[in-house]
């Protein structure tokens, strides 16, 4: 028990004060320090005891009256008392300067100064007071200023304890504030130093002096020693929280299973020695939360939050907090503290992590320009971080900066060669503009992963397997769709184990039943949900290769698993329309309506299919106008909206010139202002364009317009436009240019119609027609027959033909016997053709006048006799064309008898001159040598050589104009190039909307990959046979109209009255 | 199961090559003769295995030649042309033995009944399928296809355009093909319609029954499949995608294991019927595969299996079929 003895004034005598008996009422104290005039230091001691039980009221005071004016006066000799008084009560204003928030923070800040200042000018060497000032200006950040202090009191005394502890603490801040590295290490050196001179003053000194040795070390690096240091001062104070907390993070540091063990270890022993230690309620944080104990991360961060005001810290419990519900899926919760987190720190440098979370969910919110923000910030501290590299080119990508999102991309590949994710994406991006890298990065990116021994995914197979599939290379197609969809149905399927009958029949009917069965058998049905999009392809695949029944089978295996999977529908739709089973493709769309009422695809193949029909054809526009909607205007509704417009027009029922105007007007305007506008070089839109301008003849529009389209689908193999190509034709024919137009329509039939549509072989007869080569068009016909056998309207021009053809025979002035016994031949066969085509009129509605036919086959009967009083005029013209022969012969005969004998006499003479003439060419020579033997040098020979270098020189102008000729040629070349080179540009860029490109690539949403093209058969131009001059241009039926009256008025008979344009409208119909 | 190019005789025709049957061997004849018509109105005769052309083309076919059949018996043919005329003819000689007509139609595909005492032809469209006596040439009766029950509407505006028949190898049943891709199946017996075979919806232009199994038919149809039906039982058993365009002929070999289909993508298949797949495609000819036959069993070589394909390019080709 100790106490105090406060002599009692004149006395001798002491009052005893037990130091742990103060009272509780510090006026008593003083009222017996005052009176009996204590000593200074007592008062001190008894102000201290205050403090250290708490009661800091009587510490104030007994402090403040101990400073007070009387004092000031009584005491005026007693002047390190005093000091000592001053400097206590201006260390306790630091102190609550530092705790205190302002306002008071600065009124305490200005107290201390007060008291020391009134110190000061008791003594102003007192050391102790300088080190007081030196402690406020450090809690009042004032470094240098701090500094200053403690320097002239070590200047004084260099082993001042408090003065070394002082500065090498000022020392240590500004090591932390100093921003350059290597400054700051020369601070936490210098800190160093004054700490072990400290240590060397005063090795007794409390173990926290210690911790600063440990922190320097740590802090320069000295990981050992700093450890060991930390171990020094807890071996002096267990209790200590700092040394534990620094040695816990040492070795959570090491990252070892055992040292992040014994640093937990560690922090838990000094979270139970100080719960509101920031630092290890962080890291214990932090801990839980990689084990997933969530709860206990958000107490110990709340604790954390509220018991420092260290903004690194806070900003690391936030962040802390931020993570855990980001892992709980609460991502709106986390942005929040993401975003606390983040502003606590002023710079991204002092703690980076919440900006990658916060990057991350502004990109699950879409808020792109935030998050690429958020991961820039990343990459001001971190310029390599792969991760955020990955997210920016992600975001580009997003956001349609395709370029960017590439180079960032491949800067990711170029820091690590084998993160496999960014050859994806790599691959994924350049998909569509670089097919031979896309496939370099995806192959890489699987090589990569096999390499690494860890299993490719699905998707990155999938598309291996659709850049094979898009280049037509369907065997390594198959390949990469197999190897991505493992085991599985599929390959039973594929082997021809699962039953194949009843896969057959399961592809007939929308019945299921079939893999009821297969349950049943025990055969796993099992189809993973990654895997759909691949088996879908896979599909896709074999319809390719013409195996739809396969491919039928997986679509129905994808329905039967996955209901709801709309493409699956459609394909199936597609293979139905494909084998014109319009009704079963009907309700497949319907079923597809059933799951999505909206889905653009289904509407718009609905549409297509009853634009087919005479009765829906009138609805089909709603369900384009609403596909149309669905897709806010997407330029394939657009089109097909125009097509609509111009089927309209061209409908046999509306024939009000007016409507039939507005249809035009609404179609071009849809192609032209709404398709084009948007995508300059929509093949289809200009092809529909071009219709319109063909329907108006204006041959050279239409024809450029084709022309451009039909060398633009020439060059990429996804489209399929036949309709150009016919449309090309007719354009050559209206014009006139037969053989092009020949051409044209038999590329066309080979190239997309494997030689079977017998609509273009119509056109084609028609073609050979006007060009007046009837056996080719009759041959063209009679194949067209062979293909489309019920099509009468074929026989009717087989007919018209062979009647055009003997007419003409025998209107030629001269005839041979076989032409004409051909023409009976043919004549005989057109009356057969018209007789059956009559009688068949009877029983079918073939639409063909009856009477219509009688004129033709009466008009043959005709042709035939007179053909047969030909034949037997020409027979017997023969007969005496070859008796006058046979006659003119022998005049040959004699003839060349006698001028054989001529001959030989002539030959006789010749010879015998040429025999004189060589004796004197002889003579000529002998003479000759003679002479060169005389010109031994030979002065003409240079001359000679001369003349030649002219005509060399001449040659060589020559070769040089022709150079330039050439020169002039290639620089037309060249011009050329540039008007393909923009045709180039044409073709580069696909429509957004080419659902087939879209189907190949993202498992073909598309309704029917030909349907434009079928729209547009529909819809004029390759018309089927009931309305087939509605696509023809008008002025080539003229024409042919003129041909045809041409042909009749050339007839010489005059011919029973017969209803207008007869004859005609067999090919032209 | 494979087939083995033989020969191919280049410009066998002037003109695109649209049928082809095998007369089988006869007594007074050790080999069986293949038969092609074309466009260029002719019917010409070749020799097996070297494909030597037999005598001089047959002309008069006016307007091409769509179908030919031959007799059982081996001495007799009926080529059909353009111009509707069955022309029955003397396979040797060449010599006209008959010629027939089904006014007031066409007529397409011809078939002998197996026993040879019937001609069978689709009668386009009349819709019915005619039928004649090989005795004295006259006609027995007319089928009428009927419409099935809730039939679409047909986009010529007609009824039912005829175009294949096919006879059972027992002679029981009839099986007959139209534009629009039904089958109608009759009592061969009784002469009287049973059933319609569906799931074709494009036009179906050759068929023909199983010799091993007389129910089943396999048929080529323009929507580029196959099918296999059990004709008696209604029922379709199978299907076989792999062409890339129309099927226009079919034949099964006389095994009955496997069928060889031509199509207008210009290539040969040959199929396996039990593994109901593809087993191999045959890429020699340059154009529309109109007609595969394999040789009927009998004659010299009996044991040899040959098939051969006729093709718009103009060509004729043989197959060794093993």
């Amino acid at each position: 028990m100790t106490s105090v003895y406060i002599p009692v004034q004149g006395t001798e005598e002491e009052v005893r004060v037990a130091l742990d008996q103060l009272p509780h009422d510090a006026s008593d104290i003083l009222d017996i320090l005052k009176a009996e005039q204590a000593p200074l230091h007592l008062w001190l001691i008894i102000a201290r005891e205050y403090f250290k039980q708490g009661k800091i009221e009587q510490f104030r005071q007994i402090l403040e009256e101990g400073s007070g004016p009387e004092i000031d006066e009584y005491y005026a000799d007693v002047k390190y008392e005093r000091i000592a008084i001053l400097n206590a009560l201006g260390a306790f204003h630091t102190f609550l300067g530092k705790v205190d928030r302002a306002p008071q923070k600065e009124s305490h800040f200005k107290d201390a100064t007060q008291y020391y200042n009134r110190a000061s000018r008791i003594d102003e060497t007192e050391p102790s007071t300088w080190i007081g000032k030196g402690q406020l200006c450090v809690a009042k950040g004032e470094l240098q200023m701090a500094s200053d202090s403690f320097k002239i009191v070590l200047d004084e005394d260099g082993n001042n304890f408090p003065a070394l502890l002082g500065q090498a603490s000022v020392y240590f801040l500004m090591g932390e504030g100093e921003q350059q590295h290597k400054k700051s290490l020369e601070h936490y050196r210098n800190s160093l130093d004054l700490y072990k001179r400290a240590l060397r003053v005063y090795s007794n000194c409390p173990a926290a002096v210690r911790l600063g040795i440990a922190f320097c070390r740590y802090k320069l690096g000295q990981v050992e020693k700093a450890r060991q240091a930390f171990q020094r001062v807890l071996e002096l104070d267990p209790q200590n929280v700092d040394a534990l907390v620094a040695l816990a993070i040492m070795d959570l540091q090491t990252n070892e299973a055992g040292g992040i063990r014994s640093g937990m270890e560690k922090m838990k022993k000094a979270f139970e020695i100080y719960p509101y230690y920031t630092l290890a309620l962080n890291h214990l944080a932090n801990h839980y939360f990689f084990t997933g104990q969530h709860f206990v991360v958000e107490q110990l961060t709340e604790t954390a939050l509220s018991s420092s005001n260290h903004v690194l810290l806070k900003s690391h419990a936030y962040y802390n907090l931020a993570r855990s519900y980001h892992s709980k899926g609460d991502i709106e919760t986390a942005g929040r503290y993401y975003m606390a987190s983040v502003n606590e720190i002023s710079k991204p440098q002092d703690f980076v992590l919440p900006y990658i979370g916060l990057g991350q969910i502004q990109l699950k919110f879409g808020d792109l320009k935030s998050s690429l923000g958020s991961f820039e910030k990343v990459l001001e501290v971190h310029p390599e971080n792969c991760e955020s590299l990955k997210a920016i080119g992600h975001i580009h990508a997003k956001s349609g900066e395709t370029e960017k999102a590439i180079e960032t991309f491949k800067k990711v590949t170029r820091i690590d060669p084998k993160d496999h994710q960014a050859f994806v994406e790599l691959g994924e991006l350049l998909v569509e503009s670089d097919w031979a890298a896309a496939m370099e990065y995806l192959k890489t990116a699987r090589n990569l992963l096999k390499k690494a021994g860890e299993a490719v995914p699905v998707e990155l197979l999938n598309g291996i397997g659709l850049l094979h599939f898009e280049k037509g290379e369907f065997e390594m197609a198959e390949q990469s769709f197999k190897e991505a969809l493992g085991d599985g149905l599929w390959v039973s399927v594929m082997d021809g184990k699962v039953g194949s009958s009843m896969v057959n029949w399961s592809v007939q009917n929308k019945d299921q039943s079939f893999f009821h069965q297969l349950e049943e058998e025990g055969v796993p049905l099992e189809l993973h949900s990654i895997k759909v999009t691949t088996l879908f392809n896979y599909a896709r695949l074999l319809e390719e290769l013409h195996d739809s029944v396969r491919a039928s089978l997986f679509y129905r295996f994808i329905i039967f698993k996955y209901p709801d999977y709309i493409d699956a529908y459609l394909r199936l739709a597609a293979i139905a329309k494909q084998r014109n089973n319009v009704q079963l493709s009907i309700e497949l769309i319907g079923d597809a309506l059933k799951i999505d009422e909206k889905n653009p695809n289904a509407l718009s193949m609905l549409g297509s299919l009853e634009l087919q029909s005479d009765e829906t054809w009138l609805t089909a526009k709603e369900h384009f106008r609403s596909a149309k909607e669905a897709t806010k205007g997407d330029t394939y509704s657009l089109l097909q909206l125009g097509n609509w417009n111009y089927f309209a027009a061209n409908r046999p029922e509306k024939k009000a010139p007016k409507i039939e105007a507005t249809h035009r007007e609404k179609a071009m305007e849809l192609y032209q202002s709404q398709v084009l506008k948007h995508h300059r070089s929509n093949m289809f839109a200009a092809n529909g364009i071009g219709i319109l301008y063909a329907e108006k003849a204006k041959w050279d529009v239409a024809k450029e317009l084709f022309t451009q389209v039909h060398e633009a689908a020439s060059g990429s193999i996804f489209v399929h436009m036949p309709d150009v190509w016919i449309n090309l034709a007719h354009t050559y024919f209206a014009q006139g240019h037969f053989q092009q137009a020949v051409k044209m329509y038999q590329n066309c039939l080979r190239k997309f119609f494997h030689n079977t549509d017998a609509t273009i072989l119509l056109y084609l007869a028609r073609t050979h027609y006007e060009a007046e080569r009837w056996q080719d068009c009759r041959k063209t016909l009679l194949r067209a027959i062979h293909l489309a056998p019920s099509n009468y309207l074929l026989r009717f021009n087989v007919g018209v033909s062979m009647q055009k053809f003997s007419a003409s025979t025998l209107q030629k002035a001269k005839q041979t016997v076989d032409e004409v016994r051909a023409t009976v031949t043919e004549l005989q066969n057109a009356i057969r053709v018209f007789s059956l085509l009559s009688v068949a009129s009877t029983y079918h509605s073939h639409g063909f006048d009856e009477r219509k036919i009688e004129t033709h086959v009466e008009y043959c009967k005709h042709l035939l006799n007179a053909a047969k009083v030909h034949r037997d005029a020409a027979e017997q013209a023969e007969q005496q064309n070859k008796q006058k022969m046979e006659v003119a012969r022998q005049i040959a005969l004699a003839e060349e008898a006698r001028r054989r004998a001529e001959e030989q006499r002539k030959f006789q003479l010749e010879r015998r001159r040429e025999e004189d003439e060589l004796k004197q060419v002889k003579q000529q020579e002998e003479h000759f040598e003679r002479v060169k033997e005389q010109w031994k040098t030979s002065s003409h020979t240079p001359g000679k050589r001369k003349d030649r270098s002219k005509t060399e020189d001449e040659e060589v102008g020559n070769e040089k104009r022709r150079r330039k000729g050439i020169r002039r040629r290639k620089d037309q070349k060249t011009k050329m190039q540039y008007g393909e080179e923009e045709e180039d540009e044409y073709k580069d860029e696909p429509e957004a909307d080419d659902d087939y490109a879209d189907l190949a690539r993202y498992n073909g949403a598309d309704n029917s990959e030909k349907a434009p093209d079928h729209l547009l058969a529909a819809a004029g131009l390759d018309d089927s046979d009931a309305e087939d001059d509605m696509g023809h241009p008008q002025s080539a039926i003229e024409r042919k109209r003129r041909a045809w009256s041409e042909s009749e008025d050339d007839e010489p008979v005059k011919k029973p009255a017969a209803p207008p344009s007869p004859g005609a409208d067999g090919l032209s119909e | 199961m494979k087939l083995a190019g033989l020969k191919s005789v280049d410009g066998a025709h002037e003109e695109s090559i649209w049928a082809a049957a095998w007369a089988p061997a006869a007594d007074h004849r050790p080999t069986a003769v293949l038969l092609t018509g074309a466009l260029d109105e002719t019917v010409r005769a070749w020799l097996p295995d070297d494909l030597a052309a037999l005598g001089s083309p047959a002309r008069g076919h006016a307007l091409g030649v769509v179908s030919l059949a031959a007799h059982p018996a081996g001495a007799l043919a009926a080529a059909v042309s353009l111009d509707s005329f069955i022309r029955v003819f003397d396979v040797d000689t060449g010599a006209s033995v008959a010629t027939l007509e089904a006014p007031p139609s066409e007529v397409w595909g011809v078939q002998f009944h197996p026993m040879g005492n019937a001609l069978a032809a689709a009668g386009g469209g009349s819709g019915s399928v005619k039928l004649w006596d090989t005795e004295r040439w006259q006609p027995i009766t007319s089928l009428t296809v009927p419409r099935p029950e809730g039939a679409r509407p047909d986009r010529t505006g007609s009824g039912k355009f005829v175009l294949s028949v096919a006879w059972s190898p027992d002679g029981k049943l009839l099986a007959c093909g139209s534009m629009d891709g039904t089958i109608a199946i009759y009592d061969a017996v009784r002469m009287k319609f049973l059933h319609h075979l569906e799931g074709h919806h494009m036009p179906v232009r050759s068929m023909v029954f199983s010799p091993v199994d007389p129910h089943v038919l396999f048929t080529a149809c323009d929507d580029c499949h196959i099918h296999i039906y059990d004709a008696k039982e209604k029922s379709l058993i199978g299907a076989m995608s792999g062409h890339a365009s129309w099927v226009l002929s079919i034949d099964v070999s006389p095994d009955g294991l496997a069928v060889a289909t031509g199509s207008s993508d210009r290539t040969v298949r040959l199929w396996d019927i039990n593994m109901r797949t593809s087993v191999q495609t045959m890429s020699n000819h340059s154009d529309q595969v109109w007609a595969v036959a394999f040789r009927p069993p009998g004659g010299a070589g009996i044991r040899a299996g040959r098939l051969a394909s006729a093709s718009d390019d103009k060509s004729i080709s043989l197959y060794d079929y093993s």
